[in-house]
Parts: structure tokens; C-alpha cells; sequence
């Protein structure tokens, strides 16, 4: 819906009703739908802010394969206690995360029947059932806070080895770094099927909107609960 | 610090060390003869003369040591120890503690920074200041709890086998202070000869069980120490049969080559996956709200 423009006229100042849609989740402007409200998306992006950080301060101590990402944040020293807070403002954020869609995140009937190699293939037909979220995306979300909840741990340990014995110790690096292989391959997943899969859903992440074609393709039930549209 | 005049035969976090290979040179080590130590502490002392280390504040333990144990600023401790048992009596043993400079370090397989911990030509192993990031990963990987981190800077500090003297031809400050003769300094294999003699002198003079402490699990280490209870090195502080942890191991060797291999295989899997199967997108595209990207 974009603001009603009369050729010479001033254009009408306030919010379009769009515009104060974006504030609130699952609401039916014409043909959007907002999916998620500004709330949802700061936070999502704060994650991933300080998840990138965290990344990139990683990889240079994790192998020297990867030793020229250190220079963007001015050196491996500087990478060694950086990404230890970004590390810890990542956990802070991505619990906030956690809690803000996690009535949205619990497994229901439907997701039994979800088979991530079928789901890939891209069919045409999703299974009908299919609501605000998916059982692949439900899994990604129990990863991030698993995984998340471990790699916090351990990281805390690496943080401040000499106080911990060497059993805590050796167990951390390997559980740190597998979390972190875990981590990177989700995470391109993520980005990939979040893009150029499957075009209008980085928009639902930016604007916060969808179109009803895009919810009836992906999220079929959720898109009859917004709209009330049975067919 | 990373000498010039050394070449590097390992280097932490690098595929191959910075050496040519060409300069051949052969390992040296320490020798402690634990049976002829008298405790006088005079190693300590050179220690901290020749590398210029503050006084360290003593701590009374209940023994004659210096330190409860080593610290960045102490590299050098003589462990005084009181074992009681039922077939020798009291035992008062006192060793010299340091790193053990082992053919295979673990400090330099678990360190990230490259080239933070190098072991030279000659077999020392080093730290470079200037490159160790403070992670202290390498007390994860030492298998005798030697490295030690500086207040501060949090860079590890330990025994550099006085590589500055070596390098130079002298020996190591500890050795020079040693007034009985129970340390020496040279090229390993010599030493090795020296140390069989003594533990055979040892058990001919009654101590069956005499042995010399060169452990085989870390490829041998550059310091030998011969121990009149030879079956008994915890007695002394040694750790029995010390190996790199296994952990450390398969963190470098397993789970690093298998994470390449996943990182890649996510990202060409991705790609792939979009050249077999394209976007999803619906039916109807002209109704579609700016989702291109």
C-alpha cells in the first residue's frame, strides 16, 4: 500500500497504515503481511551483528588459514579478547532473541511430517500444515540456543583457562570448536534459504512484510490464521 | 624472543617451520642429576640475574622452596619434596623445575599465533612475545603445567633455555651457577650417554631403581633428570607417562581438517543446491513486494 499521490498536490504527512502495521506481527495490510514487527527485526539484526563479530575475531585464532581477518579489527591480540565480548554480547543478545519468539519456536503436530531432503527439493506443495514457522526453521532456532549455550560455556573456559584444570580445559576447545563448524554451516543455510532461495523472505527480515503469495507458499496455515482466507 | 641466529625447525600455527633446513645443528638439553643436587638455589638465582627478572615475593610453603610454583617471573624453581614411605623411609627430594623443552611441544601444537612458539634448530622451545596473543591455550597443551602468563600483558613466560647464551656458545645461566657439577649443559646424545653412566653407578650403589626421566610420549624432552627412584617420577613432581593431551590432538588433526571440509561443503552445497533447484518462489510474480535481492 503506498500513500494515495494527487499530481501537484502535497503529498499527506503522517504514517501510512503499513507504517503502523510494521509495529505489530501477523497483521493484513492489502496484499502484505506484516511478519515481523520492528521489535523482531532489531533484535535479529543485533544478533547477527554481533554473531558476524564473533565470527571473524574467531576464525583468525581458530586457523591461520584464516589470519587476514584479524587485521580488520587491528590484529590476533586484539581478536584474543574481542571476541570474548562479542562472544558474551552475542549469548546476551541471542537470549533476548530466544525469548521473544520462543511461543513461536515449540514443536506442533505438523512438524512430524516436515522432511528436510523432500522440503529441499522445492516442490511446489507445501504441506498445508505448514504454519508461522517451520520444522526446519524451529530446528535452526533449538540450534542457535543449544549450540549457543555450550559455545558460551566453553568460550568462558578458553576465556580464562588458568582457572579452570586441564580436563575442563581440552574438553572446551573441542566442544568450542565444534560448535563452531556447527555454527558456520548453519549459518549458511540460513543466509542462503533467508536470500536467494527463496526471494520476499529477506524482505520479511528488512520491512518486515510478505506478500499473501509468498505466505500461502511457504506457511499455508499461518497464512489462513492472518487472513481468515480458507481457500 | 625468536632469535635471527637460530633457524626455526617448528613454528606454532604454521604449516611448516621458518627454516631452510639446511643449517644442521645438533639438539642440546639440560642435565639434572637429582641425586647430587644439594638445594643451594643458586640455579634460581642466575635465572633470575641473567634474564633480568624482578625479586619475586616468597611464599613459605612448609619446605625450603622458594615458590609455591613457577610464575611469568620465575622460570626456574627447585621443587623440594617430602615422600614417606613404608620401603624407603622419608625421602627429602629436591629437582630442578623448568620447561622441559620437549622434542614434540605441545604448547607449540595447541598455540594459535604464528610463530608465537617456535622450537629452534637446536631443539629449544621458545616464546616470542611480540606474537603470543595471551590466549593460554598452551597450558592446555603442555603436559608439565609450565607456561605462565605476565600480569597485564597476559604473555607467557617460561625457561627459554637461555637460547640468547646458547646462541653464543655459552651455556645456560643455571648451568654456570650449579656448584656441584649435578647440572650440565650439551648436546643431547652425549648427555644421554652421561646419564646412563650415572643411573649405572646408582644402581650399583644400591638404588635398583634408578632411571633418567626422558619421556618418549613427548618425543623426548630437552632437559634429563636423573632420579634415584627412576620408578617413582611423581614422587618428584614428574608427571609418569606425559603425552600432548589427546584432545589437543584431535582438535588439531581431526576436527580442524573435517571443519574445512563442512565449512566448504555448506557453501558449495548452497550454490549447488540453487543450480539444481532455483529460487521458490510463487506462482504469481507480478504481485511479488520487493523480495528480489
Amino acid at each position: 500500500m503506498s500513500e494515495l499521490r494527487i499530481p501537484g498536490a502535497t503529498p499527506v504527512a503522517g504514517p501510512t497504515a503499513i507504517q503502523v502495521a510494521r509495529g505489530r506481527e501477523d497483521v493484513v495490510i492489502g496484499d502484505e503481511i506484516v511478519r515481523h514487527r520492528l521489535a523482531s527485526r532489531v533484535i535479529h539484526w543485533v544478533v547477527a551483528v554481533f554473531f558476524f563479530g564473533s565470527l571473524f575475531t574467531g576464525m583468525p585464532i581458530w586457523s591461520p588459514v584464516f589470519g587476514w581477518m584479524a587485521y580488520f579489527f587491528g590484529g590476533l591480540s586484539v581478536c584474543r579478547w574481542l571476541h570474548a565480548w562479542l562472544g558474551v554480547a552475542f549469548a546476551a543478545a541471542a537470549a533476548v532473541m530466544a525469548v521473544v519468539w520462543l511461543k513461536d519456536m515449540v514443536f506442533d503436530k505438523a512438524d512430524r511430517k516436515f522432511n528436510v531432503l523432500e522440503y529441499l527439493k522445492f516442490a511446489d506443495r507445501e504441506d498445508p500444515e505448514v504454519g508461522k514457522y517451520n520444522a526446519g526453521q524451529k530446528f535452526f532456532f533449538w540450534m542457535v540456543v543449544v549450540t549457543g549455550v555450550v559455545i558460551l560455556l566453553s568460550g568462558i573456559v578458553l576465556w580464562w583457562p588458568t582457572y579452570f584444570n586441564q580436563a575442563l580445559r581440552s574438553i572446551s576447545i573441542l566442544l568450542h570448536d565444534i560448535c563452531f563448524i556447527g555454527f558456520f554451516a548453519a549459518i549458511v543455510a540460513h543466509i542462503y534459504l533467508g536470500t536467494a532461495a527463496e526471494p520476499g523472505t529477506f524482505h520479511s527480515m528488512t520491512r518486515g512484510t510478505v506478500t499473501r503469495a509468498w505466505a500461502k507458499l511457504h506457511h499455508p496455515r499461518w497464512y489462513r490464521e492472518v487472513t481468515g482466507d480458507r481457500r | 624472543m625468536a632469535l635471527q641466529g637460530l633457524e626455526i625447525r617448528r613454528s606454532s600455527a604454521s604449516l611448516r617451520g621458518g627454516g631452510t633446513g639446511l643449517r644442521k645443528m645438533p639438539t642440546v638439553a639440560k642435565y639434572i642429576d637429582t641425586t647430587i643436587c644439594i638445594g643451594c638455589k643458586a640455579c634460581e638465582v642466575a635465572c633470575q640475574e641473567w634474564n633480568d627478572l624482578p625479586n619475586a615475593h616468597t611464599a613459605q610453603t612448609g619446605t625450603y622452596q622458594t615458590l609455591p610454583t613457577m610464575t611469568a617471573n620465575f622460570w626456574n624453581l627447585i621443587k623440594f619434596r617430602e615422600v614417606e614411605t613404608p620401603e624407603h623411609g622419608l625421602q627429602w627430594l629436591m629437582r630442578k623445575d623448568q620447561c622441559m623443552h620437549c622434542d614434540e611441544p605441545g604448547c607449540l601444537e595447541a598455540c594459535p599465533a604464528p610463530g608465537a612458539i617456535v622450537q629452534y634448530v637446536n631443539g629449544i622451545v621458545d616464546v616470542d612475545p611480540e606474537r603470543c596473543i595471551g590466549c593460554g591455550l598452551c597450558e592446555t597443551g603442555c603436559p608439565f603445567d609450565v607456561p605462565r602468563y605476565a600480569q597485564g600483558t597476559n604473555k607467557m613466560a617460561k625457561c627459554t633455555l637461555c637460547v640468547d647464551r646458547v646462541s653464543v656458545g655459552l651455556e645456560p645461566a643455571c648451568i654456570k651457577a650449579c656448584p656441584t657439577g649435578c647440572l650440565q649443559f650439551g648436546d643431547k646424545a652425549s648427555l644421554v650417554e652421561l646419564a646412563k653412566h650415572r643411573v649405572d653407578q646408582l644402581q650399583a650403589d644400591g638404588f635398583a631403581q634408578a632411571a633418567y626421566y626422558d619421556p618418549q610420549g613427548v618425543g623426548g624432552t630437552g632437559v634429563i633428570t636423573v632420579l634415584k627412584h627412576g620408578d617413582h617420577p611423581e614422587w618428584y613432581g614428574l608427571p609418569k607417562d606425559p603425552t600432548v593431551p589427546t584432545t589437543v590432538s584431535v582438535w588439531k588433526r581431526v576436527i580442524h581438517p573435517i571443519g574445512f571440509i563442512a565449512m566448504a561443503a555448506a557453501v558449495f552445497g548452497a550454490i549447488g543446491h540453487f543450480m539444481a533447484f532455483g529460487p521458490k518462489k510463487p506462482k504469481d510474480t507480478s504481485k511479488e513486494s520487493g523480495g528480489e535481492v
